[in-house]
C-alpha cells in the first residue's frame, strides 16, 4: 500500500497503479483524450497533467502526465493548482487551434473559461488530435488495421496505403472510442462502410435485425474458438429461443402431472 | 462460491418485478438503467421464462473479449463486465449463444447481469420464488475463465 496526499487529502493506493486512477476514484475530475483503460497509457493528449511535489523536494514541484505516473509514497499531488489550471489551459488553447470545429474541443474549452484559441486557427480544422487512441485500440484487438503515417504537420492516421484496409474487420471499435467522433462510418442496410471498406453485416434469420460483420465473426470464430452458428441470430431471437425451449420443457412435465 | 441463481419458470406468473428491481439496483446517472433480466412467454398459456446470464462455466461473451473487459469474479462466481475497459465493439451481444449480453442504446453501453455483488435483487424480491439464489452442495468451483 502507498500512501500520498492528493489536494490535500490523504490516499491509499496500490503500488504500480497510475495517478489518473487514483484521482478518478477519488472523484476528482480531470480531463484525459487519449485514456482508455483497456489500452496502455499513452500520455498523448497531456491533459491529465497534475502538479506533483513531496516535502523533501525543498518547494520545487513538477508537472507530469497522471496517466503514465506510477503512485509513490508520500507524493502530494494538486490536480487544480492555478499553475495546472493555467497549463491545461495553454494545452486546450492548443487544440482548439487545430480543431475549431471539434464540437468535443469546444466544450472542453468552454469548461475552462475559452471560447476562441489566441493561437493562429486552422480555419477548415482537422477533428483528429491524433492521439492514437484508434490505433492503439486497434492493436489491442488483435487487428492492427490503422496506425499513425507521417510525421510532423503531415502526421494522420491512416490505414496502410490509404487504401482499403486488408487486415479490418470493421468492429467499429475505433470510431466509438474516438475522444473527438472523427472517425467517419455508415451503415446502410446490411453494407457497413469503414476506413474506405465495405463489410457485410450479419442479418438474423430470425427477425432480420443487423449484427456485427461477417469478417468480425470469423475473426472471433477463428481465433476464440467460437461457433460461427453462434452468430446466425441475434440476440433478443437468442433470448426468445432460450425462453421457448425452457417453455417446452416445463409444459411437458405440467402435461406429466395433469 | 458456491451459489447460483436457480430460475424456475413453472414458479413464475410474469409479475416483472424481477426486471424493476434489476433496472432500480442499476441506476445510471441516478436514473432507471436497463434490466439484465427478462421475463419471456414461455410459448403456453400463463408460462412465462425469465431469461437471465447463467455465468457458463465457459463463457462465450469471455472469449469473444478481445480487450479483457470480462471476467469471471471467483468471489460471487460471476462474470462482470468492467465498463471502463469495454470498447463497445458488441462481440460479446454477439456471441452469447442466450442473447443475455444486452446492449443498453439509452446509455449506449454493454450491460450484462453481475449477480449484483453477490445477492441477486431480482432473486430478493421475487414474489413467487421462480428466482432464488442458493448455495448448490454439487456446485462446480470456477477456477478461471
Amino acid at each position: 500500500m502507498v500512501h500520498l496526499t492528493i489536494n490535500g487529502k490523504v490516499v491509499q493506493a496500490t503500488e504500480g497503479e497510475m495517478l489518473l486512477a487514483v484521482i478518478r476514484r477519488e472523484g476528482i475530475e480531470i480531463p484525459a483524450l487519449c485514456h482508455h483503460e483497456a489500452v496502455e497509457p499513452f500520455g498523448a493528449c497531456r491533459l491529465c497533467t497534475v502538479e506533483i511535489t513531496k516535502e523533501e523536494w525543498d518547494g520545487w514541484s513538477n508537472f507530469v502526465t497522471s496517466c503514465l505516473y506510477p503512485v509513490e509514497d508520500n507524493l502530494i499531488v494538486s490536480t487544480h493548482s492555478p499553475t495546472v489550471i493555467e497549463l491545461r489551459k495553454t494545452l486546450i488553447d492548443l487544440q482548439l487551434a487545430r480543431s475549431p470545429n471539434s464540437p468535443e474541443i469546444r466544450q472542453l474549452a468552454e469548461e475552462y473559461g475559452i471560447t476562441k484559441t489566441s493561437y493562429e486557427e486552422i480555419p477548415e480544422g482537422d477533428n483528429c488530435i491524433l492521439c492514437g487512441l484508434c490505433t492503439r485500440i486497434c492493436d489491442q484487438m488483435g487487428f492492427a488495421a490503422i496506425s499513425t503515417v507521417g510525421r510532423g504537420h503531415g502526421k494522420k492516421v491512416a490505414p496502410p496505403l490509404d487504401e482499403a484496409p486488408p487486415d479490418c474487420v470493421g468492429c467499429l471499435a475505433c470510431a466509438l472510442n474516438c475522444p473527438t467522433n472523427v472517425i467517419e462510418f455508415t451503415d446502410e442496410g446490411n453494407i457497413r462502410t469503414i476506413w474506405k471498406k465495405q463489410f457485410e453485416l450479419i442479418t438474423c434469420t430470425k427477425c432480420g435485425k443487423k449484427t456485427i460483420t461477417k469478417d468480425f465473426a470469423k475473426a472471433l470464430s477463428e481465433s476464440r474458438n467460437i461457433p460461427m452458428s453462434y452468430f446466425e441470430i441475434c440476440d433478443e431471437c437468442h433470448r426468445k429461443e432460450l425462453a421457448q425451449t425452457m417453455g417446452r420443457i416445463v409444459s411437458w412435465s405440467r402435461e406429466a402431472v395433469s | 462460491m458456491n451459489s447460483r441463481l436457480i430460475v424456475t419458470p413453472n414458479l413464475c406468473t410474469g409479475c416483472r418485478t424481477c426486471e424493476l428491481a434489476c433496472s432500480f439496483a442499476h441506476p445510471v446517472n441516478g436514473k432507471l438503467g436497463r434490466s439484465r433480466i427478462t421475463v419471456l412467454d414461455g410459448g403456453m398459456k400463463d408460462l412465462w421464462v425469465p431469461v437471465v446470464c447463467m455465468q457458463c462455466d465457459d463463457p462465450a461473451c469471455v472469449k469473444s473479449c478481445l480487450v479483457d473487459a470480462l471476467r469471471l469474479n471467483p468471489e460471487t462466481g460471476a462474470v462482470e463486465l468492467n465498463q471502463e475497459k469495454c470498447v463497445k465493439c458488441m462481440a460479446c451481444v454477439a456471441a452469447c449463444p442466450f442473447g443475455c449480453s444486452l446492449f443498453d442504446d439509452q446509455h449506449n453501453m454493454i450491460i450484462k447481469c453481475d449477480l449484483c455483488g453477490g445477492d441477486p435483487v431480482c432473486a430478493r424480491f421475487c414474489p413467487s420464488g421462480a428466482l432464488t439464489f442458493k448455495p448448490i452442495a454439487s456446485a462446480k468451483l470456477k477456477e478461471s475463465a
